[in-house]
């Protein structure tokens, strides 16, 4: 009997099919393709929910899969790299490939509220977009090697491109979407190589071992790279340690981009043009998750590397804080939200990066489910702001859109990270988890640990703050314009799936309430049991990406190790409470400065830190700069070379024949009597040569 | 008593030469066609003396062929010559030089 892993290919099958079909004939159905964008993301969920269930072990005996399907270039000669595609399910597989299709599944029906309601044209376009974009982000969650990873991991920046820009008719959307597609290129360049490099090196990119009965019948490449550390092997001249951080490095750039860490995150905030469910796709469950996702799916490898780690636990923290200090100032409502997004995901690069590979997966779930309902809900306030996101214009909307209010409320409060919200649960992980390792791990690691977990603790109260300032200025207060007196009412196709997502924002922390279950002793931390698997001796050893293997990893290879300065239950307490204090100072500041009936702006008071957040830092102007006064003149300088040098070389050869040519087409004068000539002077010339030379030649 | 080869080869050079002769020094075409003709039966001559000389019928076959070949050669080439007359109201081989770069 087929199982559910026989059905995987169909997960992301679905969404392609809805792709076709919304773009040859969404312009026939009622809702402009939406139904088949429904259909088959419900479609995609269900059989999600029984992959999910099966690796569980409830339905069906295998737990985990991992096969090759198609052989897309076979390698012939000794040593020769096959290219497969192929299907990899885990654990984290399962839980990623559920919250992106649930989300996906919101946001098609959101969609019908936000753009069909909203008499937008195009649609079949928009729908085809949204299909192909679910499509590729659930192929790159179950793709079982790098290489597949990759090439989904392209398209999926393909689809934010086409979704970006889809309303290309305005100057903004363009723009923004050429910006998100060259700067998110720009990092996979990187990441190419790194595929590249990965290949060369171990001549497999997959991320598991296959299995056949027990044995192993092809490596994984972080699986090889532990075995050359091991045995101390070198790689083109480099030790097996620092190859493999570079190998990291490099695949982190294509993380980097995608991701929106520091300082490749410019892009995000611009990609706010695109209609706002796509925002909530892009920032929730596909594009940005990708590159977090990928370190994830790669944890293997990257505990291999301690240099690595450490980067990535500098660069999560640093944009963490770095991007919430940014949207405390932002006066437009996705822009906040943008900033919050970039600022979550740091905090899940700082959770990888300093072994929280548990509180990594948690926050990224988390974030899926509040980030997706704060956007839904801001494109919410913006249908009934009539396209308005100037938070300054809102106000007073508590009274006027309850169902959004409660439900953006629960985001805020799970963005903000209190108790018990969903963030707080996962927020609060990522940084216990920062600082007990930062404390057990020796050396320069466990300071940069440390360094980062202090970034991301301040960023907790930064969190706070905007999380509410832009809770009290869109929906406490009098209403400052018309428009928000009398707002636009919203269909239930904008409420239903807010309400699924607010109930979820609200309890998904409890899969994994980790500090109770130290407390109490009760085994409720599901989330940590799912990762590791069953009971006796969790996912087999074979398989090699269940959590067992990396905490044997993170212990032996990484040296990092968990201590507790203040004994286990006190320390988790006292970083518990700190970060909970700290969040609700942020929110309390918040309140004393925005919830007044007529709030005025604060933001003077900053003084010249004012402009420098105003402008993110001039991150774009220094990034435009680099373009303009780096890259162009070296461009130029290039092709001035490639003119002059280069060109000149060819051209100064062929002159010469040309000129030769020119000389010697002469001798063909057109005279019959010449060419007799000539012909007879030759052969008498050939005679005499071969009369001298003896005619032996 | 036969000719010896040697003077049919003789006679074969002389008749050559004097073919050679006058494609280089004429300008009437019909005297090159005849030039040509001239050189052409050089050659056969050759390749009957040599056959004679061998005692092998074949290169008297041969002279056969190339002498078909030559009527049918002649024929185009007075075609030719004719073609040069209508266009040029002459027949001097220097003035048709335009077919060249």
């Amino acid at each position: 009997m087929a199982g559910a892993f026989d059905f995987v290919p169909a997960i992301a099958a679905l969404p392609l099919l809805a792709f076709v079909v919304s773009l040859f004939a969404g312009q026939y159905m009622p809702k402009r393709g939406a139904e088949a964008g429904i259909l088959a993301t419900a479609g995609s969920l269900v059989l999600s929910i029984w992959t999910a269930l099966t690796v569980a072990g409830i339905t069906g005996s295998a737990t985990s899969y991992n096969e090759n399907l198609y052989t897309w270039v076979a390698g012939v000669a000794d040593g020769a790299v096959t290219l497969r595609l192929g299907v990899l399910v885990d654990p984290l597989t399962a839980l990623m490939l559920v919250i992106v299709s649930l989300i996906a599944l919101l946001v098609h029906v959101f969609s019908l509220g936000y753009m069909n309601d909203e008499g937008e044209t195009g649609l079949p376009r928009y729908y085809a977009g949204l299909g192909l974009f679910t499509a590729s982000m659930l192929a790159f969650v179950f793709s079982n090697n790098l290489l597949m990873a990759f090439m989904f991991f392209e398209l999926v920046g393909l689809c934010s491109y086409l979704l970006i820009g889809f309303w290309f008719r305005e100057d903004g959307p363009p723009s923004a979407a050429k910006k998100a597609f060259l700067v998110t290129r720009f990092g996979d360049y990187f990441f190419l190589i790194g595929v590249v490099g990965v290949f060369a090196t171990f001549g497999t990119g997959l991320f598991a071992p296959i299995t056949e009965g027990g044995t192993v019948v092809a490596e994984s490449f972080p699986q090889m790279a532990e075995h050359a550390l091991e045995d101390g092997e070198s790689f083109f001249g480099y030790s097996a340690q620092t190859w493999i951080t570079i190998l990291g490095m490099l695949v982190l750039g294509g993380v980097v981009g995608k991701s929106a860490q520091f300082p490749l995150h410019t892009w995000l905030p611009d990609a706010m043009e695109g209609p706002t469910p796509v925002s909530a796709l892009i920032h929730a469950a596909t594009m940005v998750a990708a590159g977090v996702y990928l370190v994830a799916r790669m944890y293997g490898f990257y505990l291999l590397s301690p240099t690595a780690l450490a980067v990535i636990a500098l660069i999560g923290g640093f944009t963490a804080l770095f991007a919430a200090t940014m949207g405390v100032v932002k006066q437009e409502l996705k822009q906040v939200l943008a900033y919050s997004t970039i600022s979550q995901y740091g905090y899940m690069m700082l959770a990888l990066g300093s072994g929280g590979y548990v509180a990594a997966v948690f926050h990224l779930t988390t974030h899926a489910i509040f980030k997706a309902l704060l956007f839904l809900g801001a494109g919410s306030v913006i249908i009934a702001m009539h396209h308005n996101e100037n938070m300054w214009d809102m106000g007073g909307l508590k009274d006027r859109m309850p169902v959004t209010y409660w439900t953006f409320l629960s985001g805020s409060l799970a963005l903000a990270g209190i108790v018990p919200f969903a963030g707080f649960w996962s927020k609060d992980e990522v940084l216990f988890e920062a600082l007990i390792h930062g404390f057990g791990s020796t050396g320069t690691l466990g300071t940069m640990f440390l360094v980062a977990y202090a970034m991301g603790l301040l960023a907790v109260f930064f969190t706070g703050f905007y999380t509410f300032r832009m809770v009290y200025l869109t929906f406490h207060g009098d209403a400052r314009t018309d428009v928000a007196r009398d707002p636009e009412p919203v269909g239930w196709n904008v409420k239903g799936p807010l309400s699924v997502l607010g109930i979820g924002a609200a309890t998904v922390g409890l899969i994994n309430m980790k500090p109770i279950a130290d407390l109490t002793g009760l085994h409720i931390d599901f989330l940590h049991k799912w990762l590791l698997g069953p009971e006796e001796g969790g996912w087999p050893a074979l398989t090699s990406t269940g959590l067992h293997h990396y905490e044997e990893l993170m212990h032996n290879v990484a040296g990092i190790d968990p201590a507790y300065p203040l004994g286990e239950t006190t320390t988790l307490l006292v970083s518990a409470l700190v970060s909970l204090s700290l969040a609700l100072a942020g929110v309390l500041v918040a309140r004393s400065l925005y919830n007044e009936p007529e709030p005025v702006e604060h933001t003077d008071k900053l003084g010249g830190a004012k402009t420098l957040l105003m402008h993110n830092y001039y991150q774009d102007e220094y990034q435009v700069w680099l373009a303009q006064g780096v890259t162009v003149p070296l461009a130029r300088a290039a092709d001035k070379f490639d003119q002059g040098v280069v060109d000149g070389v060819v051209n100064g050869i062929s002159s010469v024949s040309l000129f030769t040519g020119s000389r010697f087409r002469r001798i063909q004068s057109g005279v019959v009597t010449n060419y007799a000539a000539l012909m007879t002077l030759s052969l008498v010339l050939l005679l005499v040569v071969f009369v001298v030379l003896g005619g032996g030649v | 008593m036969a000719i010896q080869t040697q003077y049919f080869l003789l006679l074969s050079a002389a008749v050559f030469c004097i073919g050679v002769y006058g494609i280089l020094t004429r300008r009437n075409a019909l005297v090159f066609l005849m030039s040509v003709e001239l050189m052409l039966n050089a050659a056969n001559i050759n390749l009957v003396a040599f056959s004679f000389h061998h005692g092998n019928l074949t290169g008297q076959v041969f002279s056969l062929f190339t002498m078909a070949l030559a009527a049918a050669e002649v024929a185009i080439g007075i075609g030719i010559v004719l073609v040069l007359y209508r266009n040029f109201e002459d027949i001097d081989v220097t003035k048709a030089a335009t077919m060249r770069w």
